[in-house]
């Protein structure tokens, strides 16, 4: 699995600091981070790969119905087409050969390509992801910098049980409890899906249902899409808001104490902008490593909100596959969220260098 | 700060504002406003096994739905009933020995784009069948497709093969389009590659054409012009892919007309909802097998151990605990097809038989295991809630079980190679014929999983061949005979038939089950 952000950190911070003279630093930094990313896409390849053949079950069996997988000629097919006739590593060479052209396999359940199956897929658990973190991470920040500001009062106290409430919550129980009261109850919003099922999708550009339909200028398209996004995005946000919450307001607490923050409030600054330009923007470097992290694992964990929501994206698509044994889909699926972590990893660091002049000079 | 806090919040009051108009613009698409038969529009919800809509290579349940509201069979059945085949697109007559089948093709229908359904199209697609080699190919193994007039065909089989006009009403061998089909790559061969054109577009004669194909997600039908048969009541079919408990809210509060996957809980829990249900016994039997080879255990093969096994269960429980609908099989044979036998005539609870025949048995209280499939459901019913219970019954007679449930994809394999000591599995069948159930039978496909040798017990064998053999009235017998033995000797236990769900909100007035494609979509009223 990829490495936690601290460890790219300390890697970055380490190998900057010799710059030899005609490279620009951030160029070779970028070298060494886009360098160090294509070995761990080398890792999460070998690692899926073994992983998902260490499993003691043959995919002929759990593809195939009862008489076709009776039928050695039938079964001889399969293996040869889905290559499984041959030697582990042979197998694997091949995969990573495909891979690097793009090609991710063919799903034994569906037969189709593995690519095409998760470029539907992965624009829907991202429309949803993206609309949670972003929920998440207003209200989440927002009441951590509250709290902290509030410190030991009672809106602290309110928002840390608040924001407890909001990491204990499970999230599949929650899910179907959300559904049963907003949409069968009180019906305020619609229920099953990404659109009402007399809606067309807009023309794909993205992927994302509400980006596609502002692009066709698909009004009442988009706001169907917006209107489904609410319950799941929702669901799925309450624990990324707690675990904001909860972080932001320690890494405020810490800012507050610092020197540089006396200074400016003994310097006379108004008060917002002390806390808007001094305290929140030194308390973003540990808020952004969270929030890199939940999204990743937002992306991996929509399993049971997509499955409550039929939402049909990654997370669905995960499961069906594990549980159908079907290898190219989950080595695909385990690709995929392995380039998002890393991806967003490397966006962290970026991001650090952004915001926290000491890491970029470093 | 304070302006550009206005600005912000005139900003996001703007937005939210954009957002409110098109959820209420979008308000029209909800499909409450389009329920009922006039409406022209139908909303299924189902949980999907689907994998393509090509209805020569699908097998799956969801695939039979789609495949037979997109095509057309050469044979069918009226409604429920599948004890005896009807005319399709051609009629049939078989010969005195049923080796020899001649179909003549009606020739009223048309394809979707007009054209005329062929004797040449059936022969196609019935070769097509066996030659893309695809789950389905098995179903007209050994048998021989030829055209032998303008609108006649022979299917002729080497052996007596009195199962086949119960096998052709299968949307697997739905009619499609031979020139269209071959235009987009499609062949009768293993290098067809018409599938992906199929998943995009349709090319038969049945009473829908597809709109969109999404395998994960959902299915969209509109109806076909040049349908021959009947209009459907609705003009456009959306079957989405919903789990269960999503899909009872959904048809309770009338987002969705049919709900196909409702568990016994579920529908226990509709009684004060308005809605309708509709329970019929299922294609599917659920059976215990008894391993009888002493190399995986002496005690599971020891005909002692089994006679108090089958003593021990509480065959009445356990079909109460499955809910409305649900019925005790007599034999292995499903309660709707020729040749059941009737419950009375199976296994009952006789808890003195059972102690009695376990004290003569090699049995010294060890742990026996009991494997199965704890990741699946048959007809939303769970597996596990079985086995617990057939564990608590059998304690009762003084058997320990142990249950080691297993994800299925891991556990058919140690079913498949015959591993498990006792196993508890289900059968669906690949067409509503007796026939089918022969693989029960010693040395034959689910026999072997019970280490159950060609040899192993010869009576068994010859009742199985006499059905195998019988033809017209006498096979109704013949099976029943078979069922006997086996329930005497055999190392299988039928314990149930779990009840066929279909859950309709009021605005559907009907709907018609079928064990072979569970609903066609068409005759939804």
């Amino acid at each position: 699995m990829p490495s936690s952000s601290n460890d790219t950190v300390a890697v970055a911070v380490t190998t900057g600091n010799a710059p030899r003279r005609g490279i620009p630093p951030l160029v070779r930094y970028l070298a060494i981070r886009l360098g160090l990313t294509a070995l761990l896409m080398l890792g999460v390849t070998i690692v899926t790969f073994t992983l998902t053949n260490l499993v003691p079950a043959d995919p002929v069996q759990a593809a195939l119905g009862e008489q076709a997988a009776a039928n050695p000629e039938i079964v001889a097919k399969f293996r040869a087409e889905n290559g499984l006739d041959k030697p582990l590593p042979v197998q694997y060479i091949t995969y990573l050969g495909n891979v690097l052209q793009g090609d991710l396999g063919t799903s034994t359940q569906t037969r189709q390509p593995v690519a095409e199956e998760l470029a539907k897929a992965f624009p829907a658990t991202i429309e949803l992801a993206l609309s949670a973190i972003v929920f998440s991470a207003l209200i989440g920040i927002g009441l951590g910098l509250w709290a902290a500001m509030k410190r030991r009062k009672f809106t602290d106290q309110v928002i840390r049980v608040v924001s407890l409430i909001g990491l204990s919550w499970p999230t599949f129980w929650l899910a179907l409890v959300v559904y049963y009261v907003f949409f069968f109850l009180l019906g305020w919003f619609p229920g099953s899906g990404r659109l009402s099922p007399a809606a067309m999708p807009p023309p794909q550009v993205t992927g994302l249902y509400t980006v596609d339909s502002l692009l066709a200028g698909q009004w009442s398209t988009f706001g169907d899409a917006v209107y489904h996004l609410i319950l799941p995005a929702s669901v799925l946000a309450l624990y990324t808001i707690g675990l904001l919450t909860r972080f932001a307001r320690s890494a405020v607490m810490e800012v507050l104490d610092m020197d540089y923050v006396k200074a400016a409030r003994a310097k006379g600054l108004p008060k917002r902008k002390v806390v808007l330009g001094y305290v929140l923007r030194g308390a973003l470097v540990p808020i952004i490593t969270v929030l890199g992290l939940a999204f990743g694992s937002l992306l991996s964990g929509t399993v049971l909100v997509e499955k409550v929501y039929s939402w049909h994206g990654l997370g669905e698509y995960s499961f069906s596959a594990a549980t159908k044994l079907d290898l190219p889909a989950i080595m695909g699926v385990g690709l995929v969220v392995g380039v998002v972590y890393i991806g967003l990893n490397f966006l962290v660091d970026v991001l650090y260098g952004v915001i926290d002049p000491r890491v970029r000079v470093s | 700060m304070k302006k550009s806090l206005r600005r912000s919040l005139g900003v996001a009051s703007a937005l939210t504002a954009t957002v409110l108009f098109a959820t209420a613009c979008a308000g029209s698409n909800s499909p409450s406003n389009s329920g009922g038969g006039d409406g022209k529009s139908l909303v299924v919800d189902a949980s999907f096994d689907l994998k393509t809509a090509d209805p020569n290579r699908q097998y799956e349940t969801t695939g039979s739905i789609v495949a037979k509201s997109l095509y057309e069979t050469l044979l069918s059945f009226d409604g429920e009933d599948v004890t005896t085949p009807v005319d399709g697109l051609a009629s049939y007559e078989m010969n005195a020995d049923n080796t020899v089948m001649t179909l003549t093709m009606k020739g009223d229908s048309k394809f979707s784009d007009g054209s005329d359904v062929t004797v040449d199209d059936a022969v196609f697609s019935l070769e097509r069948v066996q030659g893309v080699k695809g789950n389905p190919s098995f179903l007209l193994d050994g048998v021989t497709v030829a055209k032998t007039g303008d609108d006649t065909l022979t299917l002729t089989s080497a052996e007596p093969n009195p199962a086949l006009p119960f096998i052709l009403p299968n949307p697997a061998l739905g009619v499609v389009n031979q020139e269209v089909v071959e235009a987009n790559g499609g062949s009768n061969t293993e290098s067809d590659a018409a599938e992906g054109f199929l998943n995009t577009e349709s090319a038969g004669s049945g009473p829908y054409m597809l709109e969109s194909f999404d395998a994960a997600a959902e299915v969209v039908f509109t109806s076909n012009p040049n349908y021959a048969g009947d209009k459907p009541a609705y003009d456009r079919v959306v079957l989405r892919n919903v789990a269960g408990p999503t899909q009872k809210l959904n048809v309770e509060k009338g987002e969705s007309q049919v709900a196909l996957d409702l568990n016994p809980d579920q529908v226990a829990e509709l009684g004060s909802a308005d809605v309708k249900v509709i329970s019929n016994p299922s294609r599917y039997m659920i059976f215990l097998l008894m391993n009888q080879d002493p190399a995986i255990s002496t005690v599971t093969s020891d005909p002692k151990f089994m006679e108090a096994v089958k003593n021990a269960i509480d065959y009445d429980k356990i079909v109460d605990m499955a809910g409305k609908g649900s019925v005790q099989p007599g034999g292995v044979i499903p309660s709707i097809f020729v040749g059941a036998l009737d419950a009375k005539e199976g296994n009952a609870r006789d808890l003195d038989a059972a102690k009695k025949a376990l004290s003569e048995s090699t049995y010294k209280g060890e742990k026996i295991t009991l494997n199965f499939p704890n990741d699946i459901t048959v007809q939303g019913l769970s597996l596990q809630s079985v086995a617990e219970a057939a564990q608590a019954q059998l304690a009762e007679a003084g058997i320990t079980i142990e249950l080691a449930p297993a994800p299925v994809a891991t556990e058919l394999d140690a079913y498949r190679d015959g591993k498990e000591t006792i196993g508890l599995w289900y059968w669906g069948p690949d067409f509503p014929d007796p026939s089918n159930y022969l693989v029960f039978a010693p040395g034959e496909l689910v026999g072997l999983r019970a280490g159950w040798p060609a040899d192993g017990d010869p009576a068994v064998t010859t009742l199985a061949d006499a059905a195998k053999a019988a033809t017209g009235d006498a096979r109704a017998a013949a099976y029943e005979e078979f069922q006997k033995s086996l329930n005497a000797t055999g190392p299988f236990i039928p314990l149930l038939q779990p009840a066929q769900n279909v859950v309709t909100s009021p605005t559907v007035s009907s709907v018609i089950t079928n064990p072979v494609w569970t609903v066609d979509l068409a005759l939804i009223k």
